[in-house]
């Protein structure tokens, strides 16, 4: 990969995925594009690129920019929000919205083990919830849907109880029962596009997301999320992670680590 | 503060040192102890606060070892994960309602360790 590749990527991922593909990342690139250039019958990644930058097929390029999104991800990523989920918010907010299901979004939920968390602190907590899980990347989207994870996976975060209560065993993967399927949704969705409907959230979670977005992009995206938001719901960001400057649409909940709700200037806007 | 402790139980010495490393990077101080009679006899002495136990080991096997230790004065108070190659799910429920916090499935790497240590509030 020579640093025009690079360069080309690194516009590529801020243009169509609001990503920003640091420079430190370019050993990685390589090395994630390997195996997509081996499933779409190239070469060399760098053929695959110089193919890519002289006739830019979407379905391609798109492959290429899901295997440089950051992945990562684990079942109850930072506890703690998913303990006060449970154990405080869940409960108040089931009991302001009545006989809804109070609506839940894991918005950038890779492969799937933050929604399956979700539903199962909300089964725990014994309130009804529609789940709406959504990713960029088709791959990790087709993993988060089957519901399977390896021993490895399945392990990382959850207690074996838990486990065992809400997984079936199946050789060598485990796999969500249909009590969790039944509440949990998956579909793609890019956060740097704008709502298109007024369809909106009680809870969000975007966590270890918006780390990695185009500084150029961020505020939109943020801004995106505050209009997914109803205007007394909540934001969880991951534990270490902040708004910043980037947008005044939320303010940070004191004592609550990731906790943000609505600000008094995205509020009077929607007024 | 005293450092908490941990008591390693495996008959493999080289999982014994993986876990050595992964626990003592938690601040843990550790033991070792080769099976589950080793272990019974260093917790007449000192109960640790967590234990990790093999299930399939000579002398006396992890499922014996947590019965007896269940059944000892203050055996009731270390969290104690099992760490296995024994990976069915009834074999896991079995080792629950034997008195196990949690169960770790081998292979395991840092982070599933650090996680179970966390879910079990070890630290």
């Amino acid at each position: 990969m020579t640093p025009d590749d690079f360069d080309r990527l690194q516009t590529l991922m801020a243009s169509r995925a609001g990503f920003r593909l640091t420079r430190d990342r370019m050993k990685l690139a390589e090395h994630r594009l390997g195996p997509v250039a081996r499933r779409e019958g190239f070469e060399t990644v760098d053929a695959m690129l110089a193919s890519l930058w002289a006739k830019p097929v979407a379905s391609l390029g798109w492959a290429i920019i899901e295997a440089l999104l950051n992945p990562e991800t684990w079942f109850r990523r930072d506890r703690s929000s998913f303990d006060s989920l449970a154990s405080e918010l869940l409960p108040a907010i089931a009991k302001a919205r009545g006989d809804q299901p109070v609506r839940i979004w894991s918005a950038g939920c890779s492969t799937g083990q933050e929604a399956w968390s979700l539903a199962i602190a909300a089964r725990d907590a014994g309130v009804a919830v529609e789940i709406i899980a959504t990713d960029l990347s088709q791959r990790a989207l087709e993993k988060a849907r089957s519901g399977a994870y390896t021993g490895f996976e399945i392990q990382r975060g959850l207690k074996a109880g838990t486990m065992l209560r809400w997984f079936d065993q199946a050789e060598d993967a485990w796999i969500a029962k249909a009590e969790l399927r039944a509440v949990v949704h998956f579909a793609r969705a890019n956060l740097a596009d704008a709502p298109t409907d007024d369809y909106r959230f009680d809870i969000i979670f975007c966590r270890h997301v918006l780390g990695d977005a185009d500084p150029a992009r961020r505020r939109d995206m943020f801004d995106n999320l505050e209009r997914r938001l109803v205007d007394d719901g909540c934001l969880f960001l991951g534990a270490d992670e902040q708004p910043d400057g980037d947008s005044i649409a939320f303010r940070a909940v004191a004592g609550r680590k990731g906790l943000f709700v609505k600000s008094a200037a995205a509020l009077r806007r929607a007024a | 503060m005293t450092p908490r402790t941990c008591l390693i139980v495996d008959d493999s010495r080289i999982i014994r040192k993986v876990a050595r490393r992964i626990v003592e990077g938690l601040g843990f101080e550790v033991d070792e102890a080769a099976d589950g009679s080793e272990a019974l006899a260093f917790c007449g002495g000192v109960i640790p606060e967590v234990i990790l136990l093999d299930w399939s080991m000579p002398v006396m096997d992890g499922m014996t070892f947590l019965r007896r230790l269940r059944a000892l004065p203050g055996g009731m108070a270390p969290k104690v994960l099992f760490c296995t190659i024994e990976t069915r799910a009834e074999r896991i429920a079995e080792a629950l309602s034997a008195g196990a916090d949690d169960y770790v499935m081998k292979p395991f790497d840092g982070e599933i360790l650090t996680s179970k240590f966390a879910e079990v509030g070890a630290v």
